[in-house]
């Protein structure tokens, strides 16, 4: 009887981390191992494992509860690599680690593959009509001249992967921030509409 | 109400053959089960499948999404600055100290007056206090003189009556002339009864004529 799986759909592909590292001699030090998720990407994502310490099986072993896994390893994220070795533990248990055969890993591991770009943004966007507005009838209340638009100040998130920066003096940026609607990606989406 | 109607009157199109006869009516479920109902045993292990928009969509709506939440995080980046600066220089650190000792001077007043008239009424209340209980303390005291001097009178009177007893006590001096009249004059309490119940007094002596002869009569 063929087995139907009830519930979430996941997108991940692939085995735990300990189901990989744990059935390779030397807990596969050396070995590269691929996050499914990240394949996504046009530029290659992989990680190198450095070094495998075994963390204990859980007590009672349920699909909700797998073992885990702490592995160090030198991460290359869309063709970048990580200044310092990341350490995986607290996802090791995520099924979406696959492991590259040792024929493939030169042919995936290319040193000439494309490598994410820096992002330059811009430090400024104009603000939203009504608040400028409101802005400059402000600025001309309190005797300011207005001379130029206004312009805000724009607030970029930073986390590990992001990989871009604010312009700096005199620097012209090679991405560019809408206030508003903005450019689409999709014009078919609006081909109908007077944007 | 409308709505009952309007299905009926579908119903009555749909079905030729309509006639109002009772025993030909057909109840006609309308919508879905009520909400409180639990699941249906058939749609149990029903996963409805996962919805996927096409990939223009997709990359569009991260791209407008992308595009707001940056936006909002920089107005509200702005806004806070804006004015907590304004707040700061709202705030005039020499202007609050004097607004609060001038508000500390008028509570303060307010406070002394409060103080004045309490003490008033403190000291009237005291006076009048130490008033009732000197007046108590008086009264208290008249009652307990009352009390020895009654105490000292029944005690004087005891030994007034004592005194006056003494005089027939039997001393020394007396005692000759006691036993002489002991013996002049016996005493005799022994009786008889006759049959009227008449006391006849002495067995071995004689009374004295002076008694009169006393008369028992028996109880009932």
């Amino acid at each position: 009887m063929p087995i139907k799986y009830i519930g979430r759909t996941l997108d991940y592909q692939g085995k735990t981390l300990w189901e990989i590292v744990g059935n390779l001699k030397n807990f596969g030090v050396g070995r590269i191992v691929v996050r499914s998720s990240f394949e996504r990407y046009p530029e290659p994502s992989y990680m190198k494992i450095v070094k495998v310490e075994t963390l204990p099986n859980p007590e009672i072993s349920t699909p909700d509860d797998v073992r885990k896994v702490r592995v160090f390893v030198e991460k290359i994220f869309r063709g970048r690599k990580h200044p310092a070795l990341v350490k995986i533990e607290r996802v090791s248990y995520k099924a979406d680690y696959r492991l590259i055969p040792k024929d493939k890993e030169a042919e995936y591991c290319r040193s000439d593959a494309p490598a994410m770009q820096m992002k330059i943004l811009p430090k400024t966007m104009s603000f939203p009509p009504l608040l400028k507005e409101l802005i400059i009838r402000e600025m001309k209340a309190s005797g300011k001249e207005v001379t130029e638009e206004p312009q805000l100040q724009i607030v970029y998130r930073q986390t590990r992967e992001s990989y871009y920066r604010v312009t700096e003096e005199g620097e012209t940026p090679n991405a560019e921030v809408y206030s508003g609607f903005g450019k689409t990606k999709s014009p078919s989406l609006y081909k109908n509409i007077k944007l | 109400m409308l709505k009952a109607l309007n299905n009926f009157k579908l119903l009555s199109m749909t079905c030729e053959t309509f006639s109002p006869n009772s025993l030909y009516q057909q109840s006609v479920r309308w919508g879905r089960k009520p909400l409180w109902f639990p699941t249906a045993k058939s749609k149990l292990f029903r996963v409805s499948p996962r919805k996927r928009l096409p990939k223009e969509e997709e990359v569009e709506k991260r791209r407008l999404y992308n595009s707001y939440r940056t936006q909002v995080k920089s107005i509200k980046q702005y806004l806070e600055e804006k004015y907590s600066l304004e707040n700061q220089e709202a705030f005039d650190e020499e202007k609050h100290k004097m607004e609060i000792e001038e508000d500390f001077i008028q509570c303060s007043e307010i406070n002394d007056k409060w103080n004045e008239e309490i003490k008033k009424s403190r000291e009237e209340r005291v006076e009048k206090e130490l008033q009732e209980s000197i007046e108590d303390a008086k009264r208290r005291l008249e009652k307990r003189l009352k009390i020895y001097a009654e105490q000292r009178e029944t005690a004087e009177e005891a030994v007034r009556q004592v005194k006056e007893a003494s005089q027939h006590f039997i001393t020394p001096d007396k005692l000759d002339a006691a036993i002489e009249y002991a013996i002049n004059n016996p005493v005799d309490y022994n009786f008889a009864l006759d049959l009227d119940g008449n006391k006849i007094r002495g067995r071995e002596t004689k009374p004295p004529s002076k008694i009169e002869p006393e008369k028992i009569s028996a109880k009932a």
